[in-house]
């Protein structure tokens, strides 16, 4: 009110301001712009009160945005329960997660299907700036670089309430606006886009070419390529250094008449193996097994101390010295001399006897290996190295390692592919492709699997430098040195998170419409239909209700029946393994949280384990420490399964109801963790030899309460309810059979392996920290269906409670780590693969360590990425509604998919 | 012949059941979330109008039609314009004009008088002696929206929700037609306001025909596209179903469609199986005072209310049933149920109650 009074013609005199005041109040005198304001009003409160938004998810946030509409945090108080699948009725987009660039594109087109008026929240550091992942080489660095963003949520990730407090300063902010609705004589106040015929309201959908190419700057991004700034950039920094890989130890190869005594067992994997080291291995006084034995100094690691190398051993439990050595005649003798070389505790395989001998592993062998753990690559200088890790389902614990080397040189190296032995290998040996450029000759689908056709580069490559790339191990100068402390897009000559090949010239065909990720993988016709239809094809993803993240299957399908199913993945492909690579070893346990986001504590678990293989005895946790391991990850076992339950419901059509009532009791355990650990998702708990914080007052009496009194009858509960319904039983029962053979063969893991009858749990076949200790049952289903794996999942829940139970009876007093807490470890050189049982299956972390800081190569064998390879097949044949069904069995976490 | 004042009468009472209803129906929408959120252990929108100093959320429904109202109406490039514009005043128009032939109280002999000569009919359209089959009538129109919905979206999974809405309506049409034809055999009449006062006078219906009440209850369902057999919306598999492109109001009125749809089906199911306005030993069709009538609307009205919260409370309780099972539900469960059922009733009928 700016006017004392108002002049009415019509009444020839003024009005008394109190009485004004008095009449405005409570009766509605008012004037024409007053009257547009009112209306304003109304028309913002309804838009406040009624923000619908777009059931949308990208990461770990998406989590807590869920969580934030369970019965704890409730965002319906707030109306604002409404998630819509479809963007044309949403009001408001939650970025809640890492945008990669795989995925930017689809973000920019639903974000223009919005009706206006549209809201954009940036949920978390990732979605705001590119928080952890940002020198990622798929990041993109903050939402807004494409999109207009109204709130910030800071958080990695926010936690519910953090969420709720953005709804309401976008509540605020609306409040607020003025002239966002068209009437007369307003036209000139309009202030809000969608009302402005001239303005170009869409938002240009970016283009996957070499490099995500925002099409408004292609002009200069073309201009800047052509001068080759990036080169010369790169040019002046820091490379990260490359090593020889690891040879046979050579006096064990001249020696193998003689009996292979434990003297020699520690190959290391450095250059000193060679010819010199066995000057050094006899000087060497300190026990066996201990790593020990200190060596050359690696080649381009100036500063680094003398590395000490890890015992050689491919994992925890395995076949052993003596087995592998007599294997290796084995296959000496069927295939000829020098078929297989023991090169640190691993066979080494000329590739064009890869297919014989494997197959003779897999069917003739005395240990049948049937099960190909796990399978990846490592860039050393003189040739990229791919292994597998081979398991026998038979006879398990007996794992052994294979190498086979290639070419160094890009896109040089060819390898025969074992798709043919263990199919689980597809997927796997895809990525081998799209990480490092290795052909695989006979390969059905040889395409970029994380990355799509088009990019420039092969990612994990030594000589591949990300855009933000700065040195090769954090922290970054950038980030920490007084008065140069700078932001990457600085550095970077292109302002972006952005690299593309000097020679590159075809920018004319980057088209905005171009589905350039997916149009790849279009499954083929097949013919079944008895009556004259058409197929068509859906692409299912990756913005889905029931994709369980940003995961796309293409489908072609007859009337309702599917008839081919192609996977699509990496659009939530964050770099996990490069900045692995970059980061220290204690850096990297923050980013395993991220890996399943669920189950952060069970990742860190692998992770500790793989560096502590490679520390041996220097990491040894204490009595305690391996309990309260035991609890985390039995608590995160639950946590999981309920969650995998709940939500498997959901996709069944169960609107929201168990899966708010399984999210209830996953609260209480997260509150658990965050007593223990400070944070409710990201644990960060775990250390090399212990954990991180001894568990605090009270937590052990809480905890014993949840186990003892709770989670047995909530666990009953949803048993009673689900199990026998009629539905469940109708849509579960039958339906994407997997039998065990092909279980086998496709190298699922965990729940999905077992309900198809195959007792293998990798805390018995190859038991790691004490779980020899605790009496539990291995859970297997008998059909292999959908039903059975929901089934098992149930009942495994169970059994984690009574491991609870027992870990919590015997908990010992004593220290957490086994020396101080320490943030310069120190990782000998050497090899390890670590494997526990996570509650997607087995998970697995390769690392190999150079002696340095940082690991030389990281990977992570993520049980939800290779259980998808048996999806297509699991499929087939059922109908829309199904395929749903069986990929919420699956229970997959995206960003273990794409890591 | 309609007079003048008749027709007043006729205008002033669409006027209120369609503003009753729709108010009704937004107010449906509201219960259903603070339902959804009682089964959830949840509270539900309660912040909503607090700044007016409304409790509870209550004019949650408003902000949300407000904003709907408001919003940009999207129209793709891609839709066939007419059709796309078309369906969804299909939708909200047959899940109103069913309205027509219900009785919300006393009708006929038994409706309250002003004066000697005017009964208020507490229908519409009083006297229509096929009450029964037009609402049928008008159910399978409802059809039209959703596939013309489905198919002028050009979206595949509007596409796929078509398809599935039209064998899944019409599949349902005839065990429910087949349940409903059971009590009519006994009440002898198409004519709803009939079927209420022979229920009156021997039972409710569900107890001459608990086999036909359920049918009927599972067919209803079914028409009404609520979980367990919300399959052409399915937001699971397919997204948004039919409404996917649909944006603002267009998609408004598919939503406030759906629960016409259920405060139809519940009207229909008080009506044919729980006597309707009938309140054994209190109220029956001899009265016709003003008083009696005021407590058979009100009966009806909570008997209705009823209903409509037990169609809430199963869509948040059960799972999604799959398309083939559902088919298979319709034609090899319930059909041949309903033919046996019908078939029993008639010769009972015919033998035991004597024609």
């Amino acid at each position: 009110m700016t006017t004392a009074s108002i002049y009415r013609p019509e009444w020839s005199t003024t009005i008394d301001p109190v009485l004004q005041k008095e009449l405005e109040q409570h009766v509605l005198v008012t004037n024409w712009p007053k009257f547009l304001d009112m209306i304003d009003t109304f028309y913002n409160w309804g838009r406040r009160s009624s923000l619908w938004p777009l059931g949308f998810g990208l990461a770990c946030c998406a989590i807590e945005m869920i969580c934030t509409a369970s019965s704890r945090f409730d965002i319906a108080r707030f109306g604002a329960e409404v998630f819509r699948g479809s963007p044309r009725q949403a009001d408001v987009m939650i970025v809640s997660g890492t945008v990669t660039k795989t995925m930017m594109p689809m973000i920019a087109r639903l974000y223009d299907q919005m009706p206006e008026p549209k809201y954009v929240i940036s949920m978390g550091a990732c979605a705001t700036g590119g928080g952890p992942f940002k020198e990622g080489y798929n990041v993109v660095s903050g939402i807004d670089k494409y999109l207009p963003v109204d709130v910030y949520i800071p958080g990695c990730p926010p936690t519910p309430q953090a969420l709720l407090n953005g709804v309401i300063m976008l509540q605020k902010k609306i409040d607020g606006e003025k002239g966002s609705l068209l009437l007369p004589g307003r036209e000139k106040e309009m202030r809000t886009p969608w009302y402005q015929e001239a303005l170009d309201r869409e938002v240009p959908v970016p283009v996957l070419g070499p490099d995500l190419i925002d099409l408004r700057l292609l002009e200069a991004t073309a201009e800047k390529t052509a001068m080759g700034l990036m080169e010369a950039h790169e040019a002046n920094l820091p490379k990260p250094p490359k090593i020889p890989a690891p040879q046979p130890e050579v006096a064990a190869v001249e020696s193998s008449a003689a009996p292979a005594a434990a003297a020699p067992k520690a190959p290391s994997k450095i250059d000193l193996i060679r010819a010199k080291s066995q000057a050094a291995t006899a000087t060497d006084g300190e026990p066996a097994a201990a790593p020990a034995e200190p060596a050359a100094k690696p080649a381009a690691k100036p500063g680094a101390k003398k590395p000490k190398k890890a015992e050689a051993k491919p994992t925890l439990v395995w076949l052993g010295d003596e087995g592998l050595k007599q294997l290796s005649d084995r296959l000496d003798q069927k295939f000829g001399g020098g078929t297989s070389t023991i090169v640190q505790a691993g066979l080494l395989i000329p590739a064009a006897k890869l297919i014989d001998v494997c197959l003779y592993l897999r069917d003739e062998n005395v240990i049948r290996y049937d099960y190909l753990a796990s399978l990846q690559s490592v860039h050393y200088e003189d040739c990229i190295e791919v292994n597998y890790q081979l398991d026998s389902t038979i006879d398990p614990g007996k794992v052994i390692e294979l190498r086979v080397r290639v070419n160094e040189a890009e896109g040089q190296g060819e390898l025969p592919s074992v798709v043919s032995i263990w199919r689980g290998a597809d997927f796997q040996e895809r990525e081998v492709y799209d990480m490092m450029g290795i052909q695989f000759t006979g390969h059905p689908e040889l395409k970029r699997i994380l990355m799509w056709d088009g990019y420039a580069y092969f990612p994990l490559r030594k000589d591949f430098l990300e855009p933000y790339y700065e040195g090769p191990t954090k922290v970054f100068d950038s980030r920490v040195e007084d008065g140069r402390h700078f932001r990457a897009e600085e550095i970077n000559p292109y302002g972006t998170n952005l690299k593309v090949p000097k020679d590159y010239n075809d920018w004319k065909s980057l088209v905005a419409a171009d589905d350039t990720k997916g149009k790849n993988f279009l499954p083929s016709g097949v013919e079944i239909s008895e009556l004259d239809t058409d197929q068509f094809i859906i692409s299912m993803g990756p913005q889905h209700p029931s994709t369980h993240g940003v995961f796309r299957m293409n489908l072609r399908v007859d009337g309702e029946t599917i008839v081919g199913l192609k996977p699509v993945m990496g659009y939530m492909h964050r770099n996990h393994e490069k900045i692995g690579e970059r980061n220290t070893f204690l850096m990297n346990f923050p980013f395993t949280d991220r890996l399943d986001y669920l189950t952060s504590m069970g990742n860190n678990f692998g992770y500790a384990l793989a560096v502590e293989q490679l520390m041996g005895d220097d990491a040894k946790p204490p009595e305690r420490a391996e309990y309260i391991r035991v609890i985390m990850a039995e608590l995160t076992r639950i946590a999981s399964h309920m969650w995998s339950i709940g939500f498997l419901l959901n996709d069944l059509g169960a609107f929201f109801t168990p899966a708010l009532y399984a999210i209830e009791e996953r609260e209480l355990i997260l509150d658990l963790f965050e007593w223990a650990a400070g944070s409710r998702m990201m644990c960060n708990y775990f250390r090399f030899g212990g954990v991180a914080f001894d568990l605090p007052p009270g937590w052990v009496e809480r905890c014993h309460g949840i186990v003892f009194d709770r989670l047995d009858g909530k666990i009953d509960e949803l048993d009673h309810y689900l199990s026998r319904n009629e539905i469940v039983m109708d849509r579960c029962r039958g339906i994407g059979v997997l039998s065990r053979e092909d279980a086998i063969n496709y190298s699922t893991a965990g729940p999905v392996l077992r309900a198809s009858g195959v007792a293998y749990d990798v805390r018995r076949a190859a038991p790691y920290s004490i779980y020899d200790r605790f009496d539990f049952n291995v859970i297997t289903g008998s059909k292999g269906d959908l039903y059975d794996r929901y089934y098992v999942r149930l009942v495994e829940m169970r059994e984690s409670v009574k491991i609870l139970k027992q870990a919590l009876r015997d908990l010992p007093d004593g220290p957490i780590l086994p020396g101080k807490k320490s943030y310069q470890i120190k990782v000998p050189a050497g090899e390890a693969y670590s494997r526990v049982e996570n509650p997607k299956g087995e998970l697995g972390y390769y690392v190999v360590a150079d002696g340095s800081s940082t690991a030389y190569r990281y990977h992570v064998r993520s049980p939800s990425f290779i259980n998808l390879t048996a999806l297509e097949r699991m499929c087939l044949g059922h109908t829309v509604a199904d395929v749903v069904g069986i990929l919420g069995s699956l229970d997959i976490v995206l960003g273990e998919v794409d890591r | 012949m309609l007079t003048f004042l008749g027709l007043t009468a006729l205008l002033i009472k669409i006027g209120l059941v369609v503003g009753i209803s729709q108010g009704a129906v937004a107010y449906l929408i509201y219960v259903e979330r603070k339902i959804a959120a009682y089964a959830q252990d949840r509270i539900g929108p309660n912040r909503c109008g607090r700044e007016f100093g409304v409790p509870l959320g209550l004019i949650q429904p408003l902000a949300d039609g407000a904003k709907m109202i408001l919003k940009e109406d999207v129209i793709p490039k891609y839709v066939h314009k007419p059709t796309f514009i078309l369906a969804p005043m299909i939708a909200i128009v047959t899940a109103t004009i069913g309205f027509a032939v219900v009785p919300f109280g006393p009708v006929g002999a038994g409706a309250p008088r002003l004066g000697a000569d005017w009964p208020v009919q507490f229908q519409i359209a009083p006297g229509v002696d096929i009450g029964i089959v037009y609402i049928l009538a008008i159910g399978s129109l409802a059809v039209y929206a959703v596939v013309l919905a489905g198919w002028s979206s050009n979206n595949k999974y509007s596409f796929l929700g078509g398809l599935r809405s039209s064998a899944q309506l019409i599949s349902y049409e005839i065990p429910m037609g087949l349940s409903i034809l059971g009590i009519v055999l006994l009440a002898k009449s198409l004519d709803l306001n009939t079927i209420i006062e022979w229920q009156d006078r021997h039972g409710w219906g569900i107890f001459w025909q608990p086999v036909g009440f359920l049918i009927f209850l599972v067919s209803a369902f079914a028409e009404t596209n609520r979980l367990p057999f919300d399959l052409p919306e399915s937001e699971q598999e397919l997204v948004g179903g039919f409404h996917t492109e649909y944006s603002a109001m267009k998609f408004g009125m598919f939503f406030l469609g759906e629960y016409l749809h259920v405060i139809t089906v519940s009207f229909l199911t008080v009506i044919l199986f729980f006597g309707g306005w009938d309140l054994p030993f209190v109220l029956s069709a001899d009265q016709t005072s003003w008083i009696s009538a005021i407590f058979k609307v009100i009966v009806m009205m909570s008997k209705v209310s009823l209903m409509i919260v037990f169609i809430m409370w199963i869509r948040w309780t059960l799972p999604r049933f799959r398309y083939d099972t559902l088919m298979n539900l319709a034609w090899k469960s319930l059909l041949p149920l309903g033919l046996l059922n019908l078939t029993i009733t008639a010769v009972a009928a015919q033998m035991i109650l004597g024609g």
